[in-house]
């Protein structure tokens, strides 16, 4: 255990992916061994700026190196899309619970994504496919604002071999051939025993609220229904207060919790 | 538990042998602001601040009759430090505890020292600091521990508890620490006798009275309701109205025992950065604001009703008791009058409404 909790760990950056005009993956060196298990997240500071939290998009079997995607959208973030490869940044973590693995085993998946919440489904992807024999079918629903917005483009063929996957955007442009409308749409026709099935869903809140919606409405148990919860958590240590939603601290109970531990709780998708 | 007696005269003397040890510090009085009614119970106005030893005149040095100003958590985390760990820590000893910055330590405790990982920084001060507790004297307006089963005079979590008599102090030593610490001045203390036990006994229920006859007109929900009415109250019209007076200063925060809410930043130290760890306030408007804009704390009224919730239904969820010692120095300390005793009392009152 490091001394000082707050203390970062420096990481070189190797690569600088450009996802979409405002996404960019950052690859990662650490320059202490950082293993995280898939939906964990870390905080990413940038000197002179500060920290943010983010669940890194990698396989979480490569331990030398750790991908972050990121929006520029914030203080943190856009100070790391102005970092060159070669600079370093801070990292800590990993911090809270990922997803459950063991009780997925056997089960289908469904996955359910919007925008950029595709980074940490991305490593539950990796995760997925490394023992693909222990799931039974999976599936990916994903949507995006326009078809620039979508992420990963060159490695949805690759998943096509395991994974059945349906895309959606809200607006199309000349040469989009799929549908078009919110990734909700793309939940109406799935059929498969809901009982053996779990889905897991990360996205934009009003997105993960919809969409849970739409998952209970088809009639998935809540606690068969995953949440990738996205709040202000800033130690990750469960002690500055500031991810708090009812009884629990999203930074130490989740990021990821089933909609059965927090459907109780009011105003959470704010 | 050893109880010992101290002559009054010999309180000087004990705390400069602790001062070799220890950096000492002592609760010094200054005028307070005044009250504009308190029923004609004619109670105190004055105030206490913590000072060292060093700093305060012997003549000067009196045992505080009630809790000081600031609550005991500044010893323990700083409303502003770099995270850097430093090899030694400067042991304090804190002379004028009470049993509500007992009680608020506990939550300390729990956040700083308990979980996975636990904070170095608070342990560290934590272990090396040397708490020596007081009965209550007297209470001031704001004061209600009483109404939430809290004592006024410590039973626990104290190194060394002083109760005053005429003459002298009952002092119970509560910790190895407590006992290391009147070692150098053994000869100062004799055994307490039983007369004198008994004149505390008295002292401590002639003042759980006097308080209990205060408490009366605030008519404050038992304790056992607290955590139920929060929750029940959860989209109740009295966030929006004390919210409308509320003016997210955050002195509430800031002086609360057990708020322990912290921001971590980047500070600039000539050309270089360093993290800096502050004290931060949940009534501050950007407190749960995540990048991108959302923020589930946006309006103020939700802050107000944030509050509550944290210190009522949170930490009894996590933790089996309320953040709430009843010390009132949010009350003493909000501008608005934002009072805490009259929110749960407005919300008990809704619920039992609502239950007819």
């Amino acid at each position: 255990m490091r001394k000082n909790p707050y203390q970062p760990v420096e990481a070189d950056v190797e690569e600088i992916i450009a996802e979409s005009p405002v996404i960019k993956t950052f690859a990662l060196r650490p320059r202490e061994e950082i293993p995280f298990a898939t939906g964990q997240f870390i905080e990413l500071s940038v000197d002179g700026i500060g920290e943010a939290p983010f669940t890194p998009s990698s396989d979480p079997n490569n331990k030398e190196r750790i991908e972050i995607t990121a929006m520029n959208v914030g203080s943190v973030t856009a100070g790391l899309h102005e970092i060159k490869k070669g600079q370093a940044v801070g990292i800590r973590g990993p911090y809270g619970k990922g997803y459950p693995l063991n009780e997925f085993k056997g089960k289908n998946i469904l996955i359910v994504g919007g925008g950029v919440g595709l980074a940490p489904l991305r490593s539950l992807i990796f995760a997925l496919l490394s023992q693909v024999n222990d799931y039974k079918k999976i599936y990916l629903r994903y949507g995006a604002k326009t078809p620039g917005d979508i992420i990963y483009k060159d490695q949805f063929s690759h998943w096509q071999e395991h994974i059945d996957i349906e895309l959606s955007v809200d607006k199309g442009d000349s040469g989009w051939k799929g549908r078009v409308g919110v990734v909700t749409m793309l939940l109406e026709n799935f059929k498969e025993d809901l009982n053996n099935t779990v889905s897991i869903v990360c996205g934009p809140p009003v997105m993960m609220k919809f969409a849970t919606l739409k998952l209970r409405e088809l009639g998935f148990p809540p606690e068969n229904i995953y949440l990738s919860m996205e709040k202000n958590m800033s130690c990750g240590l469960g002690k500055c207060g500031h991810c708090r939603v009812g009884k629990y601290y999203v930074c130490k109970d989740g990021p990821v919790f089933n909609y059965a531990q927090l459907q109780g709780i009011p105003d959470i998708w704010d | 538990m050893r109880t010992l007696f101290l002559n009054t005269k010999d309180l000087p003397d004990f705390l400069n042998n602790l001062s070799k040890e220890y950096s000492v510090y002592v609760p010094s009085k200054i005028k307070g602001k005044g009250l504009p009614c308190d029923f004609g119970f004619k109670l105190p106005t004055h105030d206490y601040l913590w000072e060292k030893l060093s700093a305060v005149k012997k003549e000067d040095l009196a045992f505080n009759d009630y809790r000081s100003i600031e609550s005991l958590r500044a010893f323990f985390t700083r409303s502003k430090e770099k995270l850097v760990l430093s090899d030694n820590e400067n042991k304090i000893a804190v002379f004028g505890v009470k049993a509500c910055d007992l009680f608020c330590l506990k939550i300390q405790d729990f956040v700083f020292s308990g979980g996975e990982i636990k904070d170095p920084f608070y342990e560290r001060r934590r272990a090396s600091a040397l708490l020596i507790s007081g009965d209550c004297l007297s209470f001031k307006e704001a004061c209600f521990c009483l109404a939430l089963e809290i004592n006024p005079y410590p039973g626990e979590g104290f190194d060394l508890n002083f109760s005053v008599l005429e003459n002298g102090f009952v002092v119970d030593v509560g910790s190895d620490k407590g006992e290391e610490a009147i070692k150098a001045s053994a000869a100062l203390f004799a055994p307490a006798t039983s007369q004198a036990l008994a004149q505390r006994e008295e002292k401590r229920n002639a003042l759980a009275r006097n308080l209990s006859g205060h408490l009366e007109r605030h008519k404050i929900p038992s304790k056992d309701v607290l955590q139920e009415i929060v929750k029940a109250g959860y989209e109740s019209d009295i966030w929006q109205a004390e919210a409308e007076k509320c003016v997210e200063c955050g002195a509430c925060n800031f002086v609360c025992g057990t708020c322990h809410c912290f921001l971590l930043a980047e500070d600039r130290f000539g050309n270089a950065h360093e993290r800096v760890r502050l004290w931060d306030c949940c009534s501050y408007a950007n407190f749960a604001r995540v990048a991108g804009g959302a923020n589930p704390l946006k309006l103020r009224y939700q802050r107000v009703r944030n509050r509550y919730l944290k210190k009522f239904d949170f930490f009894p969820e996590n933790f089996a008791i309320s953040a709430c010692a009843g010390c009132g120095r949010c009350i003493e300390a909000c501008p608005a009058k934002i009072d805490i005793r009259s929110v749960l009392r407005k919300l008990n009152e809704e619920k039992s409404l609502s239950a007819r």
